[in-house]
């Protein structure tokens, strides 16, 4: 990827840093809604509060990764996330 | 009243903190500061600001009083780094404002 | 984007600043205005008088006129008179921002006012840019999480936070206003991060609705009832019974006592026998925002029907931290600290913008560089101005456009938006006409003048107006310093390769 033109590579991380920051951050509030020992109208808002960190954080990673590719590992941290945060309706879905 | 306190001990916290550091006591005094006269500046500085936030509380309590204190301490020490590169020795003589406003309270 | 850790962070701060700059600014500029956006609203409609009237007495000014001109109707509104807000209004719709009738609080007849969007206006865009609704709120996320990245990635990359904490050092050029972008930016960090922060909880779960899909099954109705803000029922047939309505000022009292100060209520279903009165306190007597709570009393018996309830942790900690954000409490003093905050953190932005073009100025704006580059520098110069001064420029413009503008004009708040449009579309066609340096002192310069001359449409009856023209009056005069010094500054002169060349080419 470092051998691409640099405008392929920054829309490469602007992309990761949006859409794959968009998804870390989605599925890791969903994984912490399900997690948290609370009810779940306030596990909802506390799962939620921390999302941005988590945003900015990927926004960092993407741009800060070795190569414009690996910025996308963003979303491989992700579907585990979400698939404990979804994993009822996953089941549901596999039977 | 207790804002103006809080102000002004704000302004005091960020005078000691800012004076406390080497390159901004030679700009002002034009001489070297001594470690230990270094050290008791920047004590008195947090001593300051702690007693700002004690103010900011009586007024307006424990939950909206550190809000302000956070917004004081910023602005005061902003209206510092800005008087100082100008007229250094007013943006210090400025902290007598805090021994002023100490004797209103008790007199008044 | 480079090399190591701090290099591309670097890089992320420069390029994600400059381009969303602009629109960061606008989001600023029009946050720090909607801080006094009552007290501009009040400015904007000279008609509504000033006013000493007891809410008490106003109230049942307001029923009285209500009962004469809309006894059928099925809700009527009342907004009180308040410390920022001493008109007393009057409406039948669902909503409390549109229509709705002004009345005088001493004589509780009717008063035309012109219509005016105010300074609401500034709220509104603040945190939609004027787009619809529901896109704007994303757009205005996604620029705020870039400030989120701005803040963090400046952190980061200025290595010596502590060392240069208190360090200014003017008339050097680039090095001052860098060291005017770091002072603003450091000394103020805590409020930087709680506005940027706080601004994305408020529509956060319109952004990642995760929890809501994953626990509620994507279902915000059920989310919402599980929050314990299920809607009382309406009494349909009760409704259609008559009723006399009781006196709404004990209830007054009695929720004042409870809530604080109270800015108005809802009677619905009046002069029914399911009449019910909604009241409804000013937001900032706490922290945390309490919008859409209201004490809610039969309207017949005047029993309590359904009282505040104190939130639990959770969407408490949700609304401080809105109530953070929207700055209604604790007061003027609280105001003007958030004021005097948000005028910095302005500066902040508009300082990094200038900073792009001084440090890049010399290498790109003489005849050696190649003609891309200088073009691409220019439009970032035209840019800056543009979005700057410009929207400086028509933010005031819109304030004289509500008192130019005729008071009887058909759709005058829709003409009063078109002005401030206008006035920033016209600067940003003088910033690229023009060069830079007189385009700025130009566009600082005529902002500064109106802001100074707000005073001469009088109307200064009151202690809200006075402090309008007051507040516009000293920041007037610092734009007008601003634009003095941009005119006397000298540009530096070129140093090394580029004096080199440039003489080579001569």
């Amino acid at each position: 990827m470092n051998k691409a033109p640099a405008w392929l590579q920054i829309l490469s991380r602007s992309g990761a840093a949006l859409l794959g920051g968009y998804a870390l951050t989605y599925a890791a509030s969903a994984c912490l809604a399900r997690l948290l020992p609370l009810a779940p109208a306030d596990a909802v808002i506390v799962a939620t509060l921390p999302a941005f960190i988590f945003y900015t954080a990927a926004i960092l990673w993407a741009f800060a990764s070795r190569d414009a590719l690996r910025a996308w590992a963003l979303l491989a941290v992700a579907a585990p996330l979400a698939l404990i945060g979804f994993w009822p309706q996953a089941l549901e879905w596999l039977a | 009243m207790l804002l103006a306190g809080g102000v002004l001990f704000a302004y005091a916290g960020m005078l000691g903190l800012c004076q406390g550091l080497e390159r901004h006591y030679k700009h002002v005094w034009n001489r070297a500061c001594p470690p230990s006269w270094r050290r008791v500046l920047r004590g008195a500085g947090w001593l300051a600001l702690a007693l700002s936030l004690l103010l900011c509380a009586q007024a307006w309590g424990w939950a909206m009083g550190p809000v302000a204190w956070f917004g004081v301490m910023s602005l005061a020490g902003l209206v510092l780094v800005l008087l100082l590169p100008y007229w250094p020795k007013v943006a210090v003589g400025l902290v007598l404002m805090l021994p002023a406003w100490g004797l209103l309270q008790v007199f008044a | 984007m480079k090399n190591t850790f701090t290099q591309s962070m670097a890089w992320l701060h420069t390029w994600g600043g400059l381009i969303f700059g602009w629109l960061l600014f606008a989001i600023f500029v029009t946050g720090t205005l909607a801080v006094f956006d009552k007290e501009l609203n009040h400015w904007m409609q000279p008609e509504i008088p000033a006013s000493e009237v007891s809410q008490a007495d106003a109230a049942r000014r307001a029923i009285s006129y209500l009962q004469t001109h809309e006894a059928q109707a099925g809700n009527w509104g009342v907004s009180l008179p308040t410390e920022r807000s001493p008109g007393l209004r009057v409406s039948t719709a669902e909503r409390r921002h549109g229509g709705g009738v002004q009345l005088d609080p001493h004589s509780g007849e009717a008063i035309e006012v012109r219509d005016s969007v105010g300074g609401n206006f500034f709220f509104r865009f603040h945190f939609t840019l004027d787009l619809p609704r529901n896109w704007g709120i994303f757009v205005v996320g996604a620029l705020a999480l870039v400030m989120l990245a701005a803040l963090v990635t400046g952190i980061v990359i200025h290595k010596k936070i502590f060392k240069e904490f208190f360090t200014f050092r003017p008339n050097k050029g680039q090095r001052s206003w860098l060291d005017l972008h770091n002072a603003s930016a450091v000394l103020l960090l805590p409020f930087h991060l709680m506005i940027t922060y706080t601004g994305l909880v408020i529509f956060m779960l319109i952004y990642i609705p995760a929890g809501v899909d994953a626990l509620f099954a994507g279902d915000s109705r059920a989310y919402f009832q599980a929050q314990g803000n299920a809607r009382m029922e309406q009494p349909r047939g009760l409704a259609k019974q008559p009723g006399e309505l009781v006196d709404v000022v004990p209830l007054l009292a009695q929720a004042e006592a409870a809530l604080g100060p109270i800015a108005g209520f809802n009677i619905r279903n009046p002069n029914t026998a399911g009449a019910r009165i909604e009241i409804r306190p000013v937001l900032g007597n706490r922290i945390a925002l309490s919008k859409g709570q209201a004490m809610v009393f039969d309207g017949v018996s005047g029993q309590l029907l359904s009282d505040v309830t104190e939130w639990r942790a959770a969407p408490l900690t949700q609304r401080v931290m809105v109530g953070l954000h929207f700055a209604q409490f604790g007061g003027y003093p609280m105001r003007w600290l958030y004021f005097v905050c948000g005028v910095v953190s302005c500066v902040m932005i508009a300082s990094g913008l200038v900073l792009f073009c001084v440090k890049r100025g010399r290498k790109y704006a003489t005849a050696s560089a190649d003609a891309s580059a200088r073009r691409w520098y220019r439009l970032t110069e035209v840019c800056n101005i543009g979005f700057v001064a410009g929207l400086l420029l028509a933010c005031v413009g819109l304030l004289w456009a509500s008192r130019l503008l005729p008071a009887e004009l058909a759709q005058r708040e829709a003409w009063e938006v078109r002005a401030f449009f206008g006035v920033w579309l016209l600067a940003l066609l003088h910033a690229g006409v023009r060069p830079a340096r007189r385009a700025w002192v130009e566009q600082l310069g005529l902002t500064a003048l109106l802001c100074i001359g707000l005073g001469l449409f009088g109307g200064l009856s009151d202690g809200l107006r006075q402090g309008v023209v007051a507040c516009a009056l000293v920041l007037g005069v610092l734009l007008g310093v601003l634009a003095w010094r941009v005119q006397q500054a000298v540009p530096a002169p070129l140093k090394g390769r580029a004096a080199r060349s440039v003489e080579a080419g001569a």
